[in-house]
């Protein structure tokens, strides 16, 4: 019963506008994922949703409530800090138990939600310990346990793996995962991980400079980006794109081109151009190519290719993937 | 260590042996003799030891007036102290977190309460007319005002390193701003409020001037003002004078044994900012 | 190329629709978590007990006021103040008790604090003697050393005498007793300035030490070019703390000489107490104003001047 509805946001510091007007519905038990560049106001909308941050104008509904002027604590959400924010002053059993502590909860009903909880999270021989003595996954789990205890309709959770190191973090996004599909609450999760993205996300949302670029699917975003930013944004190695006289000759303002949507051959293709350097990937090996009258190009191709800087090299696009934005 | 940085470090204590030691052997000698012997004034062994019984004589003194100083002593700086803290604190977190233009007025008072000495005749004025003056709780509030201060300028400090993650956590788990204040940043302040503490009870402690206007009479006495008091009393009994003397510095040390590091932390950082 | 739209499945909404959301719209908007109301335990402790009679007292400073009335007469006790001898040596006393005491602490702090920091033997203990007569009554310090300072029978004098000096009235004449009280009020603080000369020491890369002695920079050069430059904020804070302090000291003048002999180590806090028991309120208030004017004169542009040069820096 929580669907979140965004009707025109708009956020103002001072005189600065970074929330320029924004229109989101996001769905009931969707896991929705905020990217976007550094600065653009991935967390100042989160902050807007958790009622943190008061929003300049626009409106707010969670679970068919409109939420715009109330309380944090009474939208039915809970959320999880970048540093966590465990109180450092209080056990891991008081940490979950807090929020139902000051609700003036019984006792019982405090220690029943929190056993709860922490069976579910596997920190049960960790209650008795100060966020202190916790590891960074331990504490992670904690922060989260503190948002699950709330059973709320709406978990936000603002870069919650970024102090994580990454085998750490490919556990964590699993667990996160599952939690999704056990709880089957509304999830919204901000990142600049591109990999967290695509692997967590029912739904993607693009902001860029405080407007909403694109919206939706992960495989949507990476087979029909609608702009060149969500292009060049979605997908790593990120695509090839060219602008100007080089763009205009094939059409259009901007064309691109996946390194994965590249054949390389030794005898024929559209381009050619000369290795300047192979990245090793194993699996993989990621090819930049010097291209005369194009510049740089970047291919994909299998890891046991035989390819060494200098080699002159033809590249082609597949079929149906090249990109063509502002085409005349 | 090189046999230099020995040398200077023992002919360093030497001088500070007889600078800053020797002053206070001399009253310790002398809070033992006789009161014939102490008359004198000379620095030498006693030549009969009459430590405790001085230390009675001088406890017994107009009527155990000592004890009731110490006793109100204890009072003043108990309540200015709690009073202070968290007055202090919520102002220092106020400050700290919430910029706007009042900050710059509210840190003018700060400063202002800093800097200026008391209006001392107006505020006795003050006092008789709101039937504080020559009372305990009266000097409460007083000390409370004039360490105030130092106290937000201390805690506005520490609470810059607690992250404001806490207080939003706190938010979103339904906590009234009150209940963010006394249920999660209070109790992180304890480093700070020890330091806090230590140091306002040694200066209310040893405050001599503020008692001397605002609690005149024998039985709001503090201990500074038994010192001067009795300096009339005792001219013929230099010792008791010297115990009396002995007596006062005593706490200060005791707590200085204890609490070095904060007291070191709060006149170094509270004095960082002038 | 076409524009996906974000997808609408993720879970059927069987729920309300949004429509009926404004109807239950709380109307009042959220206030701060950090309510103003906060400063107000202190502020009103602050406000009731320091600031108005504070702000009563330019008030009070323009009346003759004595136990039985209260008369309103202008300028005429700051008149008094300048024209009577006694009352303007207090406050030329206070300047050169102040200034005296600064420089000393100043100097004295930093130099002991050089000493403390550079691993001498039982530093640690050193830095605790120093300190400790910061922490202890002023007025036991005062009382004792107004003994140890006796003309005939103190220690002091007798220590000279044994060495074959002839030592003068420390506190017995005129010309000498605001020194001698100026000594022992460095004696009891220079330990403060130390601790806070250390703190700023500490905070001194020795990278700094290192590259200079590669430039080939002499110990006392060092000194000069190194450390007395970037400790600057720590003797910002010294020269302050001290002039603020002797600028209003009592206690200490009041145990040891009372102001005398005759009027002789008068400051500014000793004229305004005896004022005020001979029962001239409003003389006393006016001496209490003049010391407000003189500190604020003071204090406020050498603060300026020092956070300005600590900002050209
Ligand atoms: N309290 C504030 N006052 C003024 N400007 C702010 C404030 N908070 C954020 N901003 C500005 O708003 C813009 C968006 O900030 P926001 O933190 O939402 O970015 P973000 O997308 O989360 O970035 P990042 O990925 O680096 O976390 C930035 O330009 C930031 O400087
Ligand atoms: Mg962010």
């Amino acid at each position: 019963m929580a669907r979140v509805v965004l009707n025109d946001i708009r956020k103002s510091f001072g005189a600065v506008e970074v929330i320029k007007g924004i229109d989101l519905t996001i769905e009931d038990g969707e896991f929705c994922v905020f990217v976007g560049p550094s600065g653009c106001g991935k967390s100042t909308l989160l902050r807007i949703i958790s009622g943190l941050e008061e929003q300049t104008s626009g409106g707010i509904e969670i679970g068919g409530r409109d939420v715009s002027l109330a309380e944090p604590a009474e939208r039915g959400i809970a959320m999880v800090f970048q540093s966590y924010a465990l109180y450092p002053h209080l056990t891991v059993r008081e940490n979950i138990g807090f929020g139902l502590s000051l609700a003036r909860r019984p006792k019982a009903e405090i220690a029943a939600a929190v056993k709860k909880v922490a069976e579910t999270l596997q920190l049960t021989p960790l209650l008795d310990r100060k966020p202190k003595a916790l590891s960074g996954g331990q504490r992670q789990r904690v922060a989260i346990g503190r948002a699950i205890v709330r059973d709320p309709g709406v978990f936000l959770f603002d870069e919650p793996l970024s102090n994580l190191d990454a085998a750490l973090r490919a556990q964590m996004r699993i667990e996160l995962t599952e939690l999704h599909a056990k709880l089957g609450a509304t999830m919204i999760y901000v990142t600049h991980d591109q990999v967290e993205a695509m692997t967590m996300a029912d739904k993607i949302v693009v902001l860029n400079g405080g407007r909403i670029e694109q919206v939706g699917t992960p495989m949507e975003l990476y087979e029909h980006p609608a702009t060149p930013f969500v292009a060049g944004f979605i997908g790593s190695p990120t695509m090839n794109l060219y602008e100007g006289k080089v763009a205009r000759q094939m059409g259009c303002d901007t064309y691109g081109i996946r390194p994965e949507h590249l054949t390389l051959s030794s005898d024929e293709g559209r381009w050619q151009g000369r290795v300047r350097h192979v990245e090793r990937l194993g699996a993989d090996s990621i090819v930049h190519l010097d291209v005369p009258d194009l510049g740089p190009l970047v291919a994909r191709t299998t890891g046991d290719a035989r390819i060494a800087p200098g080699e002159a090299l033809w590249a082609r696009p597949q079929e149906g993937r090249e990109f063509r934005y502002g085409a005349v | 260590m090189k046999r230099r940085q020995y040398l200077i470090g023992a002919l360093s204590l030497a001088v500070a042996f007889v600078v800053f030691v020797i002053p206070f052997i001399f009253v310790f000698l002398n809070a033992a003799k006789t009161a014939a012997e102490s008359a004198t004034l000379d620095f030498s062994w006693p030549r009969e030891w009459r430590f405790w019984q001085n230390l009675v004589e001088v406890v017994q003194a107009r009527d155990y007036m000592l004890l009731l100083a110490y006793f109100n002593s204890t009072v003043i700086t108990v309540g200015a102290i709690a009073l202070m803290v968290v007055s202090g604190a919520m102002v220092g977190y106020l400050l700290q977190r919430r910029r706007t233009p009042w900050n710059r007025i509210i840190y003018g008072f700060v400063l202002a309460g800093l800097i200026i000495p008391p209006a001392v005749v107006p505020t006795i004025w003050l006092l008789q007319q709101i039937g504080l003056f020559k009372s305990i709780t009266g000097m409460i509030f007083i000390q409370c005002a004039y360490g105030l201060g130092f106290t937000v300028l201390l805690y506005r400090a520490f609470i810059a390193t607690i992250p404001r993650d806490l207080d939003e956590a706190a938010i979103i788990d339904g906590a009234k701003p009150w209940q963010v204040f006394f249920k999660v940043i209070l109790p992180l302040l304890k480093p700070v409020t020890v330091t806090v503490i230590v140091v306002q009870s040694i200066t209310i402690f040893n405050d001599f001037t503020h008692p001397l206007y605002y609690l005149p009479g024998a039985e709001n006495v503090t201990v500074q003002l038994t010192l001067y008091n009795f300096q009339s009393q005792f001219v013929s009994q230099m010792n008791l004078l010297f115990m009396n003397i002995l007596l006062v510095t005593v706490p200060p040390l005791i707590v200085f044994v204890f609490f070095n590091r904060q007291i070191v932390a709060g006149m170094t950082s509270g004095a960082v900012k002038g | 190329m076409n524009l996906p739209t974000g997808r609408q499945a993720g879970s059927a909404p069987s729920h309300g629709r949004g429509s009926t959301a404004a109807t239950q719209a709380p109307a009042k908007r959220r206030g701060s978590p950090y309510p103003y109301w906060f400063v107000l335990p202190a502020g009103a402790i602050f406000g009731i007990f320091f600031l108005a009679p504070t702000l009563a007292s330019f008030y009070f400073a323009l009346t003759a006021w004595d136990l039985f009335s209260i008369r309103f007469i202008g300028f005429d006790n700051f008149v008094q103040f300048f024209r009577e001898p006694f009352l303007m040596q207090g406050l030329v006393n206070t300047l050169l008790f102040a200034s005296i005491t600064s420089a000393a602490k100043t100097v004295l702090g930093l130099l002991i604090a050089v000493l403390l920091t550079s691993g001498i033997f039982a530093q640690g203990l050193l830095r605790s003697i120093v300190f400790f007569p910061v922490l202890v009554s002023t007025i036991g310090i005062g009382l004792m050393f107004a003994e140890l300072m006796h003309p005939t029978e103190g220690a002091i004098n007798l220590a000279l005498a044994a060495i074959g000096i002839d030592g003068p009235g420390w506190l017995t004449n005129p010309s000498l007793a605001l020194f001698s009280v100026a000594m022992v009020d460095i004696w009891r603080g220079v330990g403060l300035a130390t601790l806070i000369y250390i703190a700023g020491l500490s905070t001194i890369a020795q990278d700094y030490y290192e590259a200079a002695r590669i430039d080939g920079a002499t110990r006392w050069q060092q000194f000069w070019r190194v450390t007395v430059p970037l400790v600057r904020p720590a003797t910002t804070t010294v020269v302050i703390l001290s002039l603020i302090g002797g600028l209003r000291l009592f206690d200490l003048i009041w145990a040891m000489t009372r102001g005398g002999p005759g009027f002789s180590s008068d400051v500014l806090a000793s004229v305004i107490y005896k004022q005020y028991q001979a029962g001239f309120y409003g003389l006393s208030t006016a001496g209490n104003v003049i010391l407000f004017l003189l500190i604020g004169l003071i204090i406020l542009p050498l603060a300026w001047w020092f956070n300005r040069k600590e900002v050209e820096q």
